[in-house]
Parts: C-alpha cells; sequence; structure tokens
C-alpha cells in the first residue's frame, strides 16, 4: 500500500487546511489535483513528516506518519520519499554532480556511493554532458531535471513531484512527463504528481485525487472518474467552409446542439435520444462535406475537475 | 549488443544502509567549505592570514634568537652604536615571547581577517539558501532544521578555528620547543586550554552570528554592512565614547570584539592590568555580551528557520 490515510485532519488555529481525509492508494502513479487552498501542500507535508496531522492516523509507505517533523519517524519516512520540490531549490556555486551526491549525502548515503550515484543518475536523466556546470547556468528543462535526480538518488520506492514541468517548453515537458512515466513503469517507482497542469496528469497518472475545501472530493482512476457520455460526440469533417457552415445548420435544425466549433472543421455536439450515426453521414453527403471521425466526446479531467469544484 | 554505455544510460537500483542526519550535517558543513575555498577573492585574505601567522611564527623565534644569541652586542645605526635588544622594543606590544598575551594578540589579529572573510562569506553560506530558495532542498531530506543549522555552524567554525585556533596551537607548540620544552609547557598549560577556550568562544559566537546576520540580510553587501557596523562602527563608538568622552567603561561593551578579546584573556589567564586599552568594562559584562549575542543568534535562527515553507 502506497499510502493508507483515516480520517486525517489538519488545523491551523481556528483555520482546518485538511478535514478527515481518509485515502488508501495502491502503489502507482497518483495524481493530485486541486485549486490553490484546496490543501494540497498541507497533505504532501504531511505524507513526507514535516507536519504532524491534528487527528486521524496514517501510514505511508509502512511508516506510521510522525508526530514530530525532526522525529526519527519524519526521517525514516523522509528517507522512502523523494521529493521534487516546485521551486528552483538549486544550491548555487555547486555543479550538478556535486549538488545530487549532496542530496544523496543528506539522504544518508555514504559520500562515495552518493557521488557514484550521483554519476549514475545524471547520465541516466541525460545530463551527464552538464554534470560538471554548475546548476546556476543550466536551462530550465536541466534544472528541472537534476531536481529530479536529486530525487532519485538513493533510489526511494515512492516520488512525490511538486509541479515538474513548471516552466518547460512542449518538448521539455514532454520528456519530463516521458521520464516520470518511465521511472513508474519500468522501474516501480510510485510517483504522487501535484500540479495544476490536469494534462500531465492525464498523461501520467493512473489513478486521482481531487482536493477541494480541505476534503477529498473524488478519488478513483481517470476512467472511473470521468463520465462516459454516449449522447455526445466530436465530429471531424473535410469541405469547403460554406458547406460545413450549411452541415452544422442542418444539424443544428435536426436538433443537435453544437456545443463547440473550432473553425477548422471540429464540432463538439449533443444529440437527441433518437439519433443515429449514420444521420451525420448522410447530412455530409447532402452537403457535400466529408465526415474523418466520429469520436465518442467523454468528460475530460478537465471537465471532471471543474464538475467536481463546481459540486463542492 | 548491449554496449557498457547503454548500462550507464539504464536505470539502476541502488542498496544500502542510509546513515543518520548527523551526517547530513558533515555533508553541509563540507560543502559550505568548499564553496568559500571557490571564491578567488578570499584568497587574498587567506595570504593575509598566512602572512600574520608568519610573522608571528618567526617574531618569536627572532625574540629569543636575539635575546640568546645577541643580546649584548651592538649595531650601527645612523652612526650610532645601538644595543639589539632595544631595536626589538617595538616588537614588546605583541608580546612575541609564548605568554597568554602572545597567543591573545595572534588571535586578536587573525580573528581581525576571519571576520572580514566570514562577512563576505556568510551569504555564499547560508544567505543564497534563503535567496535561491536552496533551503527547500535541504530539509525536504530526512534532516532536521537543527542539523542544517549545526552543519552551516560546523563550516563556519572549522574556518574560523582553522584561522585562529590552529595557528595559534602551533605558536604554542613551537614556544615551547624555542625555550624549555618541559618547564613550558608544564608552567604555560593554561594558555594551552586558553587557547582552544577562546577558540571556541570565536567559534560559537562567530559562526551563531554569522548564520544569523546572513540569514537576516542575506545579500553580500548588506551582510559586510551589518558587520561593518557590529565590528567596526560601534568598535569606534565605544572607543569615542570611553577614551573620548570619559563615559563608564561599560560603553565599551558595545564592541563586540573587544568583548570577545577580554573573554579570550580571561580564557588564557592573561593579567588585566596588561589590557590595551586601559578602560575596560568588567569581565562578567564582557562575557554576558558574548554569551547574549550567541543566544540571541541562536534563538533568531530557530525563529526564522522554523518558519521556512518546505512545500509552497
Amino acid at each position: 500500500m502506497l499510502l493508507d490515510l483515516t480520517d486525517i485532519t489538519r488545523t491551523f488555529g481556528d483555520f482546518v487546511a485538511l478535514r478527515g481525509v481518509t485515502l488508501r492508494l495502491a502503489p502507482g502513479r497518483v495524481g493530485l489535483l486541486g485549486p490553490n487552498g484546496a490543501g494540497k501542500s498541507t497533505l504532501l507535508k504531511i505524507l513526507m513528516g514535516l507536519l504532524a496531522p491534528s487527528s486521524g492516523r496514517g501510514v505511508v509507505l509502512g511508516e506510521p506518519l510522525g508526530t514530530a517533523a525532526d522525529g526519527a519517524t519524519s526521517y525514516r519516512l523522509r528517507r522512502l520519499i523523494g521529493f521534487m520540490p516546485e521551486a528552483d531549490a538549486l544550491v548555487p556555486g555547486l555543479t550538478g554532480v556535486e549538488y545530487v551526491a549532496l542530496a544523496g549525502e543528506l539522504y544518508g548515503m555514504p559520500r562515495r556511493q552518493a557521488q557514484r550515484r550521483a554519476h549514475e543518475v545524471l547520465s541516466y536523466l541525460g545530463l551527464e554532458e552538464a554534470r560538471y556546470r554548475r546548476v546556476e547556468d543550466y536551462s530550465a528543462g536541466m534544472k528541472q531535471r537534476v531536481k529530479l535526480a536529486q530525487a532519485l538518488v538513493h533510489d526511494p520506492p515512492a516520488l512525490l513531484l511538486d509541479e515538474p514541468t513548471s516552466g518547460l517548453d512542449p518538448a521539455g515537458r514532454d520528456a519530463m512527463l516521458n521520464l516520470v512515466r518511465e521511472l513508474a513503469t519500468d522501474h516501480g517507482k510510485s510517483v504522487i504528481l501535484s500540479t495544476h497542469l490536469l494534462a500531465d496528469v492525464q498523461a501520467v497518472c493512473d489513478q486521482v485525487v481531487i482536493l477541494n475545501g480541505g476534503r477529498v472530493r473524488g478519488q478513483g482512476t481517470v476512467g472511473e472518474l470521468c463520465a462516459v457520455r454516449d449522447d455526445r460526440f466530436r465530429v471531424r469533417l473535410q469541405g469547403e467552409p460554406a458547406d460545413t457552415t450549411a452541415f452544422r445548420d442542418d444539424l443544428t435544425s435536426g436538433g443537435v446542439e453544437v456545443l463547440t466549433d473550432n473553425g477548422r472543421g471540429e464540432l463538439r455536439v449533443v444529440v437527441p435520444g433518437k439519433w443515429s450515426n449514420w444521420m451525420f453521414f448522410k447530412l455530409a453527403e447532402a452537403h457535400n462535406v466529408a465526415v474523418r471521425a466520429i469520436v465518442r466526446d467523454d468528460e475530460t479531467l478537465e471537465e471532471l475537475f471543474l464538475r467536481t469544484m463546481k459540486a463542492a | 549488443m548491449s554496449t557498457p554505455t547503454d548500462a550507464l544510460l539504464r536505470y539502476r537500483p541502488w542498496t544500502g544502509d542510509l546513515r543518520g542526519p548527523v551526517h547530513g550535517s558533515l555533508a553541509i558543513a563540507r560543502v559550505s567549505l568548499k564553496l568559500m575555498v571557490r571564491r578567488k577573492l578570499f584568497w587574498a585574505l587567506y595570504a593575509l592570514a598566512a602572512l600574520v601567522f608568519f610573522f608571528f611564527f618567526y617574531g618569536q623565534y627572532l625574540v629569543v634568537w636575539i635575546t640568546i644569541q645577541t643580546a649584548n652586542q651592538t649595531v650601527p645605526v645612523f652612526g650610532a652604536r645601538v644595543r639589539v635588544t632595544d631595536l626589538l622594543k617595538f616588537l614588546d606590544k605583541l608580546n612575541l615571547n609564548g605568554s597568554a598575551h602572545t597567543f591573545g594578540n595572534f588571535i586578536w589579529f587573525q580573528g581581525t581577517i576571519c571576520m572580514i572573510v566570514l562577512a563576505l562569506a556568510g551569504a555564499v553560506l547560508v544567505g543564497n539558501d534563503f535567496h535561491h530558495g536552496s533551503l527547500p532542498f535541504y530539509l525536504s531530506k530526512p534532516i532536521g532544521r537543527r542539523h542544517y543549522v549545526l552543519g552551516k555552524c560546523l563550516g563556519a567554525a572549522f574556518f574560523i578555528n582553522l584561522l585562529t585556533t590552529v595557528p595559534a596551537l602551533v605558536l604554542y607548540l613551537e614556544a615551547g620547543l624555542l625555550y624549555d620544552w618541559q618547564t613550558y609547557y608544564g608552567d604555560h598549560l593554561r594558555e594551552l586550554f586558553g587557547i582552544l577556550a577562546y577558540g571556541l568562544a570565536l567559534t560559537v559566537t562567530l559562526s551563531l552570528f554569522l548564520v544569523a546576520s546572513a540569514v537576516a540580510v542575506r545579500r553580500t553587501v548588506p551582510l559586510v554592512m551589518v558587520w561593518a557596523g557590529v565590528f567596526v562602527l560601534c568598535r569606534s563608538l565605544g572607543s569615542f565614547l570611553v577614551d573620548g568622552q570619559r563615559f563608564h567603561p561599560a560603553w565599551r561593551l558595545i564592541d563586540l570584539w573587544n568583548d570577545l578579546y577580554l573573554v579570550g584573556l580571561h580564557c588564557l589567564g592573561a593579567d588585566r592590568s596588561d589590557e590595551k586599552p586601559d578602560t575596560q568594562p568588567a569581565l562578567w559584562a564582557a562575557w554576558a555580551v558574548v554569551v547574549g549575542v550567541s543566544a540571541f543568534s541562536a534563538l533568531y535562527l530557530r525563529r526564522r528557520i522554523q518558519a521556512v515553507e518546505v512545500v509552497t
């Protein structure tokens, strides 16, 4: 079990940051979602043993949650987790390999092993050429990688990644997400991904936890949580703009609700109860338009997130 | 067929025993020293410190040699015959005779250089951790906040002792070898413990004050200004008030460097009548200021570092 929390509550004076959070998560890739002030940071601190819960109990990777940030239990907990912070968190003046080796030593690795391991991890993450350069001279993508390297140096069973793709360009973002996915699928790491970017969660995670107002508002796989909608479709068309406009108008008069039209031939539609998909083709033929694809338009993670926030 | 490079680029698991958080403090101290040694500007100050040491080292030797070998000889100076021992009068102020004041003066001189280096190095040692957000990197590891402070103080302490206590001990050894070593070491045991105690007082006070002031102001220039204020301005002000305006000698307590000097001379067992300048505050008051500054710095550090958020 990755974590098993029962009725965890955390208060700061009168403010309740977490209210009765109960979570059971198997090892895997978990996305932690929630708006600002939802309690994500508090939950992460509790999972790392940096904060003790005000009430409730929990076990993370077999270790009970500690009662003090500087207690032996908290240290044991942090050894099991590699944390990649959102902030730069680099040590200026150190080279990449020194920075990662220092992280290893802080986790408790003997010096030589930490150094050797730092070389290995940096090579694995594609920073072998840059490992002797100072970390402050790294590009944004390299900084994210070296931060991942310092989390990975002691080979923890779980990684806690706070906004790992923050500040990356699309290519860097894809590369980072691929690395995270590979670590989870090929090397058995559990990953808890805390992010505002829902696409990152959708790309990497097989489980999602949605927090709002200090409570868990949804938990499960993306497939389980997102509503299956038999009445919504994405229709991709090819044809002259005038013809596709006429096609769209005919759809509307036939009782189909057009939710969006991206102007490049893709429509998101809601069909009425007795609708059959061959009607799309019939109308398309009548307007000299080719139907390239009809895909069921299930709820996206973003829609799920917004629906959950509204319900809360 | 796989090559050695392929093996390096694959993720490899690591197994081994992780050590306790105190080892993390040692790693922090070592990295702090590394960062200080890398600054080329500081090497000029290290050279100056070496110069002071060699001046005392050879000065002590010279005094003994002249006293023993050429005490009664005269040399021509501007046509007049002058006794060699008279030429050494200018060295009297430095007491290069293996006495408590020799070591007190030496540490005072070295401490001044040490103080300048620390004022410049404070931002590198600690300020950057706050300014560049490195602190979450340290505190997300299985170490406590006190281990972080301990590591930083150890780094500063090692440096302070390398410039003051260690060379003072070398001078002590040299003095014993220049005189009758059995008699000298037997009669001057107090000086040996005095050197260690003076070094300890400097270490504790300066390292705590350095870390606390670097946490407070973070950048090099403001830090230098703070240190210049405490060690130069307050010194001048104390001297102006007591020597110039004939205020009570207790006003000299605002000069922390003088307080440390008095504490040091007390540890070395030096005669109070030889203290320069003559009008000095009570010894207990100097001790109280030194202990007070250390305690205040420690409390301030505790308060500020507790407030750092690892997860934002």
